[in-house]
C-alpha cells in the first residue's frame, strides 16, 4: 500500500514537472482557461499602430466603473501620474523603436532640435536653426553649452559618437536607416566638429526633412562613458536600470519593472529653469481595464488608451477625453502575387483590387470601429503631411476616390471594374450578386477586436458582389511573420510616420523594403505590376535637388502605388487621451511624442 | 530516506532535462521569431542579432550550446531587450514569491480552519455558509474576482489605490490569488476530516475522555492532512510563480506575466529560463511534499 502510494506520487511529481512548462495558465489551479482571455495582446509597445481599437477581450469589467463624470482628482501638484504603455523594451534612444519609448526619450534626453507646443520645430541644444549651404548638402549646427545629468560637459563629439554608434552594425538599431541621408567617410558619418560646439554635417543630397530628423529620438546623444561602462556585447544594457546618465529634463530615479517608473527633474538640464513639473511617475501597464480604473480612481492624471467599449460613451461627452492628430494611415493591403490573381493581366488584377477598394464602406468603419473621429482616407499619404517644399502634400484635388461615398453606393462601378477583369455577375434580385468565377479570399489580421470589427465590415461590403471573404486572426508575432513573407491574400496594415515627409510613407513599397508586405516587385506572378519604375522613381526623389519638382515626383509615386490597387487606405490615424481637468500644458506631436516637462497641475 | 532522496534528485535532473529539450524544440517549432516587429528590422540588423545569439546555427547545435552555457551557470540575455536573464528571473520571482507566499499562507491557514469548522458543524448553518462560499470561490475565475475586487475596493470604496508608484497595495492581489486554493483546501479538509472523525481511534480517544479540542487537532486533523498536503505542495509552487491575470490587473511585475510576454515575444532565452525555473520549483515542491508525508505520518516509508 505504502509502496504503491510512493510510486503514484513519483509518477505524479514527474508528470507535474513535465506539465509545468507550457500550460500553466490552463492547469488545475487558478481561474481555468479564462486566464488567457485577459491580455493576449500583452505588450503595447509591440503594436504601435493599434489605433483600430483596443486588444482586450476582457474589457467587460470596467464598464460599470462609471465614474467618468465626477472625476477624482489627484492633488500632488508637483507630480504627474501617467500611463503610456507597459514596460519599455529599451530606454537607449538609439535602440528604441516604439512610440511610447520615444515619449520617454523626449522627456529624458535632449537633441539638437525639438518641437514646441505649437508643433513647430525649434532649437533645443542647437543655438539656432542650422546654416545650410547653397547646394543644400552641408548643415552647420552650433551647440549651446550644456551638461549631462552628472555634470559632464556635453559637446559636439558626444553627438558624433552617438550617431556613429547608431549606424554601427553591431548596435543593430532598427532606425539606423534614418542616417542614410548623411554622407559617409569610410564607415563613419561625414560629421565634422571644427570646435567643441560646432557640427558640420554633410548629406548625400539635399533632404527637406533633415531638420525633423535631428529632432527624432534616434538622433539624441548618449553618454559615452556610461554606455561603455556597461556590457558592450549587448547594446542598450546601460539604460536597463534606473540611474543612468542622460541629458534631458528628467532622470530616471527608480524603475520597478512592469510596475512603475519614477522620473525626477534633472537640475543640469539646459532649460531646467522652465521645467514646471518636478516628477513624472509612469504606470507600466497595457491592461486597458486597469489603466482606466486607475485614471478614474485618481491614481493617474493622463492616459492614452481607454477600453474600446468606452470610447463611444466618452467621445464628445466627457471633456477630459481628447483626440490628437497623428500622421499615419490605417489600411488594407493585397499580396499582389497571390494566386487569386493568377491568369489575369496586370491591369485586370489592378481592376479587381480597385473594385474592392470602391466597395469598402469607410464611413461605417470610421464611425463604428474607429469611433474617435478619424477621417476616412482617400489617399495613402496621410492628411496634414508636409510636402517638403513648404506646403501640405495632400490637396483637395489629390484624392483618389470619394472616401465618404465608397461602399454600397458604388456597387455598380465596382461591378463594372470586375467585368472588365473578366468576371460575370448574376443578379440575385435582392441587391446582391453572384460572381462568376467564384472569388474566395482570406483576410489576415492580428487578434484585436477593432481589427476584426473592421474586417467584418469589409466582409459585408464585399459580399454585395458575391465575394466571399473569411477572416483569420493570428497571434501578433505569427501575423507579422506571415504578412512580411507574403503568406496572405489580403491583410490589415498600418503605418505611423516617423518624420514629416511623404517619402516615409512611399518608401515602404520599394522592392528592397522590409515593410513591403504587398510584395510589390518581389514575386514572379504575371499579374503583379512591373515595379522597377517605382524603385527608380523613389531613388530619383531621394536624389533630387529641386524641392518643387520633388513634390511632383512624390505625387507620381503615390499615383503609381494607388493605380495598382494594392493598398486600400481606410482612415488616417489619430490618438486618444484622457487628461484630468486640473492638468494643463501637456502637448504632443503628430508622430505621437508627448512632452510633459512644461505641464502644470493644481 | 537518504537513498530515496538521492534517487529522487537524480530523477528530477532527468525530468528537468527532458522538460528543457521538449521546450526548446517545441518553442522553435512554433511560427514567429524574436525579431518580428511592426516596422521591420533591417535585414542587416537581423543578421547581426541572429549571429550574436547563435540563431543562425542549426537547432541541435543551438540546444547543445544552450546546455553548455547552462552548465556554466550562464542563463544568457533576453533576445527582446538584452537584459540579463538571471537578474530578470530572480527579481520577477522575488515579487511573485512575496505575493504568492502570503497568498499561500492565507489559503492554507484559513482553508484548514474553515474546513475543520465545516466538518464539525456538518449540515448546520456555519457548514452551509462555508460550503456556499467555497463553491463560489472555486467557480469564479480569478480575472472576474480580481476585476470585482478592483471595482469594489478601489473605485467604489476607495480603500486602496488601483496603482501606486510609492506604496503598491498587496491586499487585493493576495485575496484574488488565495480565494481559489483556500476554497479548495477548505473542501479537502472538510471531507477528510469527516472521514477521520468517524474512525475508531477518534471514538476511542473520545471514550478515554481526551478533551474535545485535542481530539480534533491531534487525532482527527493530523490524519486529515494527508490529502491536503498532496494538494498544497504543487499549489504553493504554482502560486509562487505568479498569475498573469492578477499581475496585469493589479500592475504587479511578477513572473507570471513575464512568462506569457516572453512567449508572445518569442524571447527564446527567456522562455527556456522561465520554463526551467518553474520545472525546478515544481520538482522541489513535490519533493518537499513527500517529506511532509513522512513528518505527518511516520508509518510512511520510502523504500
Amino acid at each position: 500500500m505504502k509502496k504503491k502510494l510512493v510510486s503514484v506520487l513519483l509518477v505524479a511529481s514527474m508528470a507535474l514537472g513535465l506539465t509545468a512548462c507550457g500550460n500553466k495558465d490552463n492547469s488545475a489551479n487558478s481561474g481555468a482557461g479564462a486566464d488567457n482571455a485577459g491580455n493576449a495582446g500583452g505588450n503595447a509597445n509591440v503594436e504601435s499602430t493599434e489605433a483600430a481599437g483596443g486588444d482586450d477581450a476582457a474589457d467587460a469589467g470596467a464598464d460599470n466603473a462609471d465614474n467618468a463624470g465626477g472625476s477624482t482628482l489627484n492633488t500632488d501638484t508637483g507630480i504627474l501620474y501617467i500611463n503610456l504603455a507597459s514596460e519599455p523594451d529599451y530606454l537607449d534612444p538609439a535602440l528604441n523603436s516604439s512610440v511610447d519609448g520615444g515619449c520617454l526619450a523626449v522627456n529624458s534626453f535632449a537633441g539638437l532640435y525639438t518641437y514646441d507646443n505649437t508643433g513647430a520645430l525649434v532649437p533645443q541644444l542647437a543655438t539656432d536653426m542650422p546654416e545650410v549651404s547653397d547646394d543644400g548638402t552641408v548643415y552647420t549646427v552650433k551647440l549651446k553649452e550644456s551638461q549631462w545629468s552628472n555634470g559632464d560637459p556635453l559637446t559636439a563629439q558626444d553627438f558624433v559618437y552617438s550617431w556613429n554608434r547608431v549606424i554601427n552594425p553591431d548596435t543593430a538599431a532598427d532606425y539606423a536607416y534614418l542616417f542614410d541621408v548623411i554622407a559617409r567617410n569610410g564607415d563613419a558619418l561625414a560629421v565634422e566638429t571644427p570646435d567643441d560646439y560646432t557640427m558640420v554635417i554633410t548629406l548625400n543630397s539635399p533632404c527637406p526633412y533633415f531638420n525633423d530628423l535631428m529632432a527624432f529620438p534616434t538622433f539624441f546623444p548618449v553618454h559615452q562613458a556610461t554606455v561603455e561602462a556597461a556590457d558592450t556585447e549587448v547594446p542598450g544594457t546601460w539604460a536597463q536600470e534606473a540611474g543612468f546618465v542622460c541629458n534631458g529634463a528628467y532622470t530616471l530615479q527608480s524603475w520597478n519593472h512592469n510596475e512603475s517608473m519614477v522620473y525626477v527633474k534633472n537640475p543640469n538640464y539646459y532649460d531646467a529653469a522652465n521645467v514646471t513639473m518636478d516628477e513624472l511617475h509612469f504606470m507600466l501597464s497595457a491592461d486597458d481595464t486597469a489603466i482606466y480604473a486607475a485614471y478614474n480612481a485618481g491614481d493617474l492624471d493622463y492616459i492614452d488608451s481607454v477600453p474600446t467599449d468606452e470610447i463611444s460613451s466618452l467621445n464628445g461627452v466627457n471633456p477630459e477625453f481628447g483626440i490628437l492628430d497623428n500622421l499615419g494611415t490605417y489600411y488594407v493591403g493585397f499580396n499582389v502575387n497571390d494566386p487569386i490573381f493568377d491568369g489575369k493581366t496586370v491591369e485586370e488584377a489592378a481592376k479587381m483590387r480597385q473594385a474592392m477598394n470602391l466597395l469598402v464602406d469607410r464611413q461605417f468603419i470610421v464611425e463604428n470601429v474607429g469611433q474617435s473621429g478619424q477621417v476616412a482616407a482617400d489617399s495613402f499619404v496621410p492628411l496634414g503631411m508636409a510636402d517638403g517644399n513648404g506646403g501640405e502634400f495632400k490637396q483637395a484635388d489629390t484624392s483618389y476616390y470619394d472616401a465618404t461615398a465608397t461602399g454600397a453606393g458604388m456597387v455598380e462601378e465596382a461591378k463594372a471594374l470586375f467585368e472588365e477583369a473578366g468576371f460575370t455577375f448574376t443578379d440575385n434580385g435582392d441587391n446582391t450578386y453572384t460572381i462568376d468565377p467564384a472569388l474566395n479570399l482570406t483576410y489576415l489580421t492580428n487578434d484585436g477586436s477593432g481589427h476584426i470589427a473592421a474586417a467584418e465590415s469589409m466582409q459585408q461590403d464585399f459580399a454585395l458582389l458575391g465575394i466571399n471573404m473569411e477572416i483569420e486572426s493570428e497571434d501578433w508575432n505569427v501575423f507579422l511573420e506571415n504578412r512580411k513573407n507574403g503568406n496572405f491574400t489580403i491583410a490589415r496594415e498600418g503605418w505611423l510616420a516617423d518624420y514629416n515627409d511623404p517619402i516615409n510613407m512611399l518608401e515602404l513599397f520599394t522592392s528592397d523594403s522590409g515593410n513591403n508586405d504587398m510584395q510589390l516587385g518581389k514575386g514572379s506572378s504575371d499579374a503583379a505590376p512591373d515595379w522597377a519604375d517605382y524603385d527608380a522613381l523613389i531613388k530619383e526623389i531621394r536624389n533630387t535637388t529641386d524641392f518643387a519638382a520633388r513634390v511632383d515626383l512624390l505625387h507620381q509615386a503615390e499615383d503609381m502605388l494607388m493605380e495598382t490597387g494594392a493598398v486600400i487606405p481606410l482612415y488616417y490615424y489619430n490618438d486618444i487621451y484622457m487628461q484630468k481637468p486640473n492638468v494643463d500644458g501637456i502637448y504632443a506631436t503628430v508622430f505621437g511624442m508627448k512632452y510633459f516637462m512644461y505641464a502644470t497641475k493644481n | 530516506m537518504g537513498r530515496y532522496l538521492i534517487k529522487r534528485v537524480l530523477l528530477a535532473v532527468v525530468s528537468i532535462f527532458i522538460v528543457s529539450a521538449i521546450t526548446f524544440f517545441v518553442m522553435n517549432a512554433i511560427p514567429g521569431g524574436p525579431f518580428n516587429k511592426e516596422k521591420a528590422t533591417s535585414a542587416e540588423a537581423q543578421r547581426v542579432l541572429e549571429e550574436r545569439y547563435n540563431l543562425d546555427k542549426p537547432l541541435g547545435e543551438q540546444y547543445v550550446l544552450w546546455l553548455k552555457n547552462m552548465a556554466h551557470g550562464d542563463w544568457g540575455v533576453s533576445l527582446h531587450n538584452g537584459r540579463d536573464i538571471w537578474n530578470e528571473i530572480t527579481s520577477r520571482f522575488a515579487v511573485s514569491a512575496r505575493l504568492g507566499g502570503m497568498a499561500a499562507l492565507v489559503a492554507i491557514v484559513l482553508g484548514l480552519i474553515l474546513g475543520s469548522i465545516a466538518a464539525l458543524t456538518r449540515n448546520r448553518l456555519p457548514d452551509r455558509s462555508i460550503v456556499f462560499f467555497t463553491t463560489l470561490g472555486t467557480a469564479m475565475p480569478s480575472f472576474v474576482l480580481a476585476t470585482l475586487l478592483l471595482l469594489i475596493f478601489c473605485l467604489k470604496l476607495g480603500w486602496f489605490p488601483v496603482w501606486s508608484s510609492s506604496s503598491p497595495n498587496y491586499v487585493l492581489p493576495i485575496i484574488a490569488l488565495s480565494v481559489y486554493p483556500m476554497a479548495y483546501i477548505t473542501r479537502l479538509t472538510k471531507t477528510s476530516m469527516l472521514d477521520s472523525l468517524g474512525q475508531d481511534y477518534v471514538r476511542t480517544a473520545k471514550a478515554k475522555g481526551v478533551p474535545g479540542w485535542k481530539v480534533i487537532f491531534k487525532h482527527a486533523l493530523r490524519n486529515a492532512l494527508i490529502p491536503v498536503v498532496t494538494y498544497v505542495g504543487p499549489m504553493v509552487a504554482y502560486i509562487l510563480t505568479g498569475s498573469m491575470v492578477v499581475e496585469n490587473i493589479f500592475t504587479i511585475g511578477g513572473l507570471g506575466s513575464t512568462f506569457v510576454t516572453s512567449i508572445t515575444n518569442r524571447d527564446y532565452t527567456l522562455i527556456m529560463a522561465v520554463t526551467l525555473f518553474l520545472a525546478i520549483l515544481m520538482v522541489v515542491a513535490n519533493l518537499l511534499t513527500d517529506i511532509a508525508y513522512k513528518l505527518i505520518d511516520p508509518r510512511i516509508t520510502f523504500e
